[in-house]
Order: C-alpha cells, then structure tokens, then sequence
C-alpha cells in the first residue's frame, strides 16, 4: 500500500481536489464570500428594497451596536443565559451517565428515553411546553399554585422576563444534556473494570475512585463537551425565539435587528463582533484544549 | 443477611430513582400523546388531566384533512428540503472523506482546521449577506434557499464523520481493486462505498435530521405559506383559529416520528453492524 501511495504521489493532490471541489467551492461561495461581504454591509447603510444601491456609511453602524443599551442587555443576558445552561446541562448529564454506568433491567429502555429530547426536533417540544406553561389551564401552573400552593400569584412564564429566563433556560437544559449524557457514557463504557478493583482493593472510598479513576478518563471529553456547548448556547436562536418574546439573547437580538428592524447594517456589524469574540474564544481554546486532528 | 437487605435497598433506591428520572424527563412527551388524542374541550379544560377522560384520533384525522389544516403541505416541504440535503451531504461527505482519509495532499491541514471552524459556527452570523446573497440570484422565497444553506451547515460533519468510518477500511482492498483495473473513482463507489453503507446512513440521518429541525433558514427564506417547512409552518399558526392544540400535539408527533426512527436505526446499525462485509473495524 505504501507502494502504491508512491506510484500514485504526484497526481494524488489533483485527485484530492477534484474530490473536494465541490465541498471547497460551496464553503467559498456560502462562507468566504459572504464572510466578506458581511463586513462590507457592517459600513453601509443597506435600503429595504434590494433594488436600491447601499451607501457608505464608515463605522456609524459599529458605534450605534456600541453605544446601544439593549446591546449590553443582550450580551449579559446571553453570557448568564449561556453559563448557567452550560453549567446544569454538563452536571446533569455527568450525574446522569454516572447513574446509568451499570447493568440493570430494561437499560437499553431507559437509555433511549433518556435523550428523547435530544432526537425529537425542537419545534414539537416548544409547542409541549406552551400548552404546559399556558397561563390559564398550563398544568404546570396548577401544580404549582392550585396542588401544591407554592405561591398564590399564577407565573405568567412567557410574558416576563425572569421567568421567561427560567423556562427557556429549563428548556435548554432538557434539550441538550443528552449530548453531554452520550458523551461521558462512551468513556465511562471504555474505561477498564479493573482500575476500580484495583481502587477498592487499595481502600478508596466511591468518591477516591471516582477522582483517580473516573474524573482522569472524562476530563478531555467534559473539556470538550464544555467548549463546543458554550460556542453553540451562546448564539442559540431557535429554540429562545420561538419559546418567548422575553429573553433578549445575541442570537434573538442579531435576528430581529436584521429582519424585524431591517436594519441590515447594523445586523452585521453585530455579528461581526460576534464573530470575532467566538473566533477569540476559539482560538483561545484551541491553544488550551481543544485538539484539532492533524494528519 | 444484613448485606443482602442494604443491597436490597440500594436497588430499591436505584430503581425508584431511574423512575424518577424518566417520568420527569417523559413528562412533556406524555402530555404530548396525551392532549393529541383528547377532545379540544379537555385540552383547555380546568384542572387539566393526564390520561384523557375521553380517547379521540379526530386530531390525527384533522391533521391529514387538506382541506382544514394545511400540515401534508408543510411535511412535503420538509421532506423534500431533508431528502434533497441529506443525499447531498452524504455524496460530498464520500468524495471529501475520501480524500481526507485516504490521500496527501497540500494544503490538507488547512482544510480541516477550516472544516473544524465551520463546525464550530453557526449560521446566524451570515444570515444578513446569505440573505442578500439569495435574494440577488433570485431565490428568495424559495425552498432551495434552504437547501444550499443546509448542505454548508451537514457538510464538515458529514465529511468529518465518513472520513472516520472510511479510516476504518483496510487499504488492502484498494489494491484489489485496483489489480481489477477499477479506476480511482471506481474503487470509491464500488469498493469503499459499499463496505460503508452503515455509516454513510448515519450520515444521511445525521444531516436530515439537522434539515428537518431547521428553524433559521426556513423563517428566513421562507414567505409563503406553500413553502414553508413544517416548524416555521406550524409556528405560523399560533395565534390563529387554526391554533387548535390537539392538532398541534398530533401534528408534532407524527413531525417527530420519522427521525426518532432513523435516529433508532442508525444507532442500531452502529451498535450492531459496523463490521458489515466481513471487514475489520
């Protein structure tokens, strides 16, 4: 085979091309290219009517992102937003995979029940938690106030921000621990039996083992189930739009900015900084943690 | 004795605990059947009921009656963005992964690090010059709007993951192929392909199930009610007399009973049949 690699050498860069040519010219006409023209927009004043000529602006568009308080508002919004789902969905799915890391009837069952929200598309779990969260006949609602009478004043969940927080925050968490839950199975399910034996013969206690063996084999994939959750909460869209009105997160505020407000200029001089604080935040990571496959 | 009664109880707390756990987290999907096949009156009725009173599949029925409510619409849109995207994402995943597993070339290191980086980003930043963009080539309001903006979304994972399934394939078999005279391309489709057919489903559910999630591109792309997919379709109707929640619940199982399928399949041919055609993984 390696024989065969030489024979080959020369020509095995045309070929390669050719194979990803099409993937290479779609990633410069769909990402380049609009990467590009993204920054040219950020400096212009884009008309609705796409017929009409954008003007040069300079960096007015920057200074009205900069300057604007609901801007802050967002940009905190989405950074507690995206720490506290990043938070819970990890735990939740480590205490989850902790739980499940042995034999029991009906676990393959249970296995698949477990990350149902994960498989079934956001949209049918959102229209679920509107009829849940109903103000009026949501039954979440009559748990809390009419069954268990945790409070008196009926939560109007959609409609404010703070609870409206809440419920998306729960939401996320529902919807993506899974992916941390699958994730820390695989390695739970690689490590080798006897390293516990081992542990237990040397007297450590649940916890010792867990800190000798378990927590060494998870760290590289809990890192990297922190840092790509992170980058993906922190512009998520979706699933915050169509829940409430109410919480005001990058994703939503770039989308309306853009589509709501038509203002095209200042929508992408917003994802521009976006765009270069994820692009810091990776590159950071990239240097710390994340291991890109060299070969 | 003493030991055997902890254990007893340890299982116990195990089992009322994995209970728990499932009920809780199967919470909103039972409610889910359960107001899909209830009457309207019991769905916004006080206190709300778990198990229906009354068992009704008139919802089911509504949902599939053109005439009333225009669900089969949506679900063709959707079918017809996934499928075309999926099929897409898996032909430029086997000539991509190809070439990243198999062959050297210049500039391969680049390739993946920038494949890495569009894994890492999402749409949502592009949308202002993919919108223009679109627009200026005449298809705003289109469905294929959607599909060009999926394939670049599957198109990294889809490489990334063949390129991992295809490092699994002995390289002998290419030299059997090629002592056949099979040509290059050939030895792809008849050789590699073949011997990848679990994965490449994989990849194929993969990216329709990203397609048929899809909730940016399509409000983006989207306008007319002819062409919309089935999230942003049946979103549209909140707030409309249309809004009748048991259709809603019975029109969100039946959107969600395809890919809990071919996510169920998929995991199962990995678990199962990785080494299919005799090969070692």
């Amino acid at each position: 085979m390696r024989k065969g690699k030489k024979v080959l050498g020369g020509s095995q860069n045309a070929f390669a091309y050719k194979l990803l040519g099409p993937s290479l010219i779609l990633l410069v006409v769909l990402i380049g290219y609009p990467m590009i023209y993204n920054i040219v927009i950020s400096f212009q004043s884009v008309p609705i009517n796409p017929k009409m000529d954008a003007t040069f602006l300079g960096v007015e568009n920057y200074v009205s992102v900069l300057t604007d308080p609901s801007f802050y508002h967002s940009v905190g919004t989405t950074l507690v937003f995206t720490a506290l789902v990043v938070a819970v969905s990890t735990v939740m799915g480590l205490a989850v995979a902790l739980l499940m890391n042995r034999t029991f009837a009906g676990k393959k069952l249970v296995n698949s029940i477990i990350i149902i929200s994960y498989v079934v598309p956001s949209v049918c779990l959102i229209f679920v938690w509107r009829y849940m969260f109903n103000n009026i006949y949501g039954i979440i609602n009559y748990f809390i106030v009419d069954l268990f009478h945790f409070t008196d004043e009926v939560p109007l969940w959609f409609d404010k921000p703070v609870s409206a927080f809440i419920l998306v925050g729960i939401f996320a968490v529902w919807k993506f621990y899974p992916y941390a839950y699958m994730a820390f199975t695989a390695i739970l399910q690689s490590i080798d039996k006897s390293l516990y034996e081992a542990a237990k013969i040397d007297g450590a206690s649940k916890w010792e083992q867990f800190k000798a063996v378990t927590y060494p084999a998870l760290k590289p994939t809990l890192v990297t189930v922190i840092s790509l959750r992170t980058i993906w909460v922190f512009y998520i869209y979706a699933e915050v739009y169509l829940l409430t009105k109410q919480v005001d997160v990058l994703g939503v505020y770039l989308y309306d900015m853009a589509f709501a407000s038509q203002n095209f200029g200042k929508a992408a001089a917003i994802s521009i900084i976006l765009f270069a604080v994820i692009f810091s935040f990776i590159m950071l990571l990239r240097k710390k943690v994340l291991k890109v496959e060299k070969d | 004795m003493k030991r055997t009664n902890k254990k007893l109880i340890k299982n116990i707390g195990f089992y009322a605990l994995v209970f728990l756990l499932v009920a809780v987290l199967m919470f909103p999907i039972i409610i889910m059947i359960s107001v899909a096949v209830k009457s309207t009156a019991e769905t916004i009725g006080f206190p709300p009921t778990i198990i229906p009173k009354t068992l009704t599949f008139e919802h089911f029925q509504d949902v599939f009656n053109v005439s009333i409510f225009p669900f089969v619409k949506y679900l063709g849109n959707s079918a017809y963005i996934a499928v075309v995207v999926a099929i897409l994402a898996v032909l430029l995943g086997i000539l991509g992964g190809y070439a990243l597993s198999r062959l050297d070339f210049k500039g391969k290191i680049v390739i993946n690090e920038v494949f890495f980086l569009v894994y890492m980003f999402s749409g949502i930043l592009l949308i202002v010059p993919l919108y223009r963009l679109m627009a200026s080539i005449g298809l705003r309001n289109s469905r294929e709007a959607v599909i060009i903006c999926m394939i670049i979304q599957t198109m990294p994972t889809a490489i990334y993951m063949i390129r991992s399934y295809f490092d699994t394939i002995p390289k002998e078999l290419e030299e059997a192929g090629r002592v056949d005279g099979l040509s290059r391309m050939g030895i792809i489709f008849r050789i590699i392909v073949p011997l990848s057919v679990s994965g490449l489903i994989s990849v194929f559910v993969y990216a329709f199930m990203i397609a048929w999630n899809d909730v940016l591109f399509a409000s983006i792309f989207i306008d007319s009610p002819d062409l919309m997919t089935i999230p942003i379709g049946l979103n549209s109707l909140f707030n409309t007399p249309d809004y009748i929640w048991g259709r809603m619940m019975a029109a969100s199982l039946i959107t969600s009973l395809p890919v809990v399928i071919m996510y169920g399949f998929s995991q199962y041919l990995i678990k199962g049949g990785s080494t299919d055609g005799g090969v070692k993984g």
